[in-house]
């Protein structure tokens, strides 16, 4: 004979259990983690090939909007995080750019109020997520002494908030884009 | 500070500190999915012919006439090897997320085999065997922390969604394909896959993933699903989704896939997923239980337990590399073939499968082998008059029902979604004493065989 009740309780019990832990550690389960049954899903198990989510009637195509997030065309980094580098560094004259090793170089820079003082900005696109850790800025600086350029400190705090604009872009461009 | 600029980007961390994520809300969208198959059959089997049996002769009926005379006469049929089926089904998803990040949306999937069999020129009581049903149509709500809530008609946890071990990924599915639809029923088919447990309707759990560990539960009333209440007449029957108490049930109960045999079904499964050394590795195991209706008499005096509830362990483990996908289930305990229970006394079911697949580029090919012993048709009883439980004492009966599957098939994709398909099944069922294929007047027909070659195509969208 069945009894409900202890179940009852491990129904209560289990979702506590599972918010315990740490987001880290802990991700969601897409639809596609669970069986189906059905034989278009067995049909679209064949050759382990990506799963068709359909054909979109109404509303926002979001899975080719998520591809185009994760990488968009021609992109091997994180779309939202090189865009955020491109739009933060841009008023810096631009050396090179691969889109595919993520890494921007720009040109030295003086500016207009301090002609003796130059700088320069490598910036690398870690990965294809969309994370805090997934950019890192390099400054370089130098000043100008009996028509010299010679190298100079840059403080450490100068790349990091470099870093937290580009990151901050990012989410601005991740919010239109949800937005859509 | 970047973890909280990114944080408060992030739609569902955002969504549960409830404010200033407005522009993450998105609309839902309505997709469409589903498939279309064409398959051409060759079928050997047992029981396929019959001789001089009490049947439907006259097309249009359902064996009752206009003027309600019972229609059923003795006859004979013989039938050929060659046939042609056509499926399909389309499935609309719905998916939306609100401001504060939880995901929900619902799932219908419409099917075209809403019969198995159909009458021609059918009157109004009947249907043709192309109607359109439901299959699976459930709601959910989700967020990434909490899990999942499923609700409505849809696969338990052990009942398909988180099962390992089972390999159909060549083929149509092996010996859980489709070659079940070109056998006549008086010969073998139906095996007891995880999705043959049904999609009564239920409530599930699935918890999120961490350090590769998931869990779920579900639970079901009964084994009845979609609207309405399942009675056939305007007074309670034994097709009544409520119903837990009828003259017959355990008769029926073990036989019959569609009565209302479960109570209280509940599924408990966990899982863990990850790599080893480049191997893809998952194992799971978990258990259903349910209770199962009660004989009464037929003047409704006495009331007696002839089933037991349904109680099956089941574990399954699967590994993926290099394009091989292999894999291995066991299930154990009171269950008979359809997932129904078992008559009191009766033996436990053992069932195990192993399955292989290999894909390499547009081919893949695979096989897989089920085998177990069940109870079969045990012979127990209810007195239906005196309410009585009945020890079934013929010794020319074994007791004991075996089934064996195999199958091989493969596939070349075309494009994507679209494959060629051919597939070979063997399946025979063994029940000393007993005649299976249910025609009496041919002999005691305890061994059935049936082999099914098909060749087709299939899209899927």
């Amino acid at each position: 004979m069945a009894r409900p009740f202890p179940l009852l309780a491990l129904a209560i019990a289990l979702p506590a259990l599972a918010a315990c832990g740490s987001s880290e550690n802990t991700r969601a389960n897409n639809m596609s983690d669970y069986g189906d049954d059905s034989r278009r899903a067995r049909a679209q198990q064949i050759g382990n090939q990506l799963q068709s989510s359909g054909i979109v009637l109404f509303g926002t195509d979001r899975s080719r909007q998520a591809q185009d997030a994760a990488a968009g065309p021609g992109l091997a980094v994180n779309a939202y995080l090189w865009r955020a580098t491109l739009d933060t560094l841009s008023f810096m004259p631009l050396a090179s750019a691969d889109p595919f090793g993520g890494v921007i170089i720009t040109d030295w820079y003086s500016p207009a109020s301090t002609p003796d003082e130059r700088f320069k900005a490598t910036a690398y696109v870690l990965g294809r997520q969309l994370r805090s850790d997934g950019i890192r800025i390099t400054v370089f600086r130098q000043v100008r002494r009996g028509g010299q350029w010679l190298d100079a400190a840059v403080s450490n705090a100068t790349g990091s908030e470099l870093e937290d604009k580009v990151l901050a872009r990012a989410r601005e461009l991740r919010s239109q884009s949800a937005a859509r | 500070m970047r973890k909280i600029l990114l944080g408060t980007t992030a739609v569902v961390g955002a969504a549960l500190l409830g404010a200033g994520t407005a522009s993450a809300q998105q609309a839902p969208t309505v997709r469409i999915g589903g498939y279309f198959n064409f398959f051409t059959g060759y079928t050997q089997q047992t029981s396929a012919n019959a001789n001089n049996v009490p049947m439907v002769t006259s097309p249009g009926d359902n064996g009752t006439g206009s003027n309600g005379t019972s229609t059923v006469q003795n006859g004979s049929v013989r039938t050929n090897k060659w046939d042609m089926r056509s499926d399909a089904e389309v499935h609309v998803f719905v998916d939306g997320k609100t401001a504060n990040g939880i995901s929900y949306g619902a799932v219908i999937e419409l099917e075209v085999d809403a019969s198995e069999g159909q009458l021609l020129n059918s009157r109004r009581n009947t249907s043709a065997k192309t109607g359109v049903s439901t299959d699976e149509m459930y709601g959910f709500i989700a967020t990434p922390l909490l899990g999942q809530i499923r609700y409505g008609d849809e696969d338990g946890v052990l009942g398909g969604l988180m099962n390992t071990g089972v390999v159909t990924n060549f083929g149509t599915g092996g010996v859980y394909g489709e070659w079940q639809n070109f056998v006549i029923r008086s010969g073998p088919r139906t095996t007891t896959s995880p999705g043959d447990l049904g999609d009564a309707t239920k409530v599930i759990y699935l918890s999120p993933q961490f350090f590769g560990f998931d869990f779920g539960a579900s639970f079901a009333p009964n084994q009845g699903q979609g609207s309405g209440n399942g009675c056939i007449q305007n007074i309670p029957t034994y097709t009544c989704d409520r119903a837990i108490t009828w003259t017959g049930a355990t008769a029926n109960g073990v036989n019959h896939d569609n009565y209302t045999s479960r109570r209280n079904e509940y599924q408990v499964a966990g899982r863990w997923r990850g790599t080893l050394g480049g191997i893809g590795l998952a194992v799971s195991g978990g258990y259903i239980g349910s209770g199962a209706p009660q004989d009464i008499n037929t003047t409704g005096t006495v009331i007696t337990r002839g089933l037991n509830g349904l109680g099956v362990a089941y574990g399954g483990i699967q590994a993926t590399a290099y394009g091989f996908t292999l894999g291995a289930n066991y299930q154990h305990g009171d269950g008979n073939f359809f997932w129904q229970p078992t008559v009191r006394g009766s033996r436990a079911m053992d069932q195990w499968m192993i399955g292989a697949s290999y894909t390499i580029g547009p081919v893949t090919f695979g096989g897989n082998f089920v085998t177990g012993t069940y109870a079969g048709n045990q012979g127990n009883t209810v007195n239906t008059t005196t309410g009585a439980f009945v020890t079934n004492n013929n010794t020319a009966q074994a007791r004991q029902q075996r089934r064996y599957g195999m199958s091989f098939g493969g596939n070349y994709r075309l494009a994507p979604g679209l494959d060629i398909v051919a597939e070979y099944t063997n399946y025979r069922i063994r029940e000393r004493g007993v005649d299976l294929d249910g025609i009496a007047n041919n002999g005691v027909q305890d061994r059935l065989r049936a082999d099914v070659f098909i060749l087709g195509t299939r899209l899927a969208f």
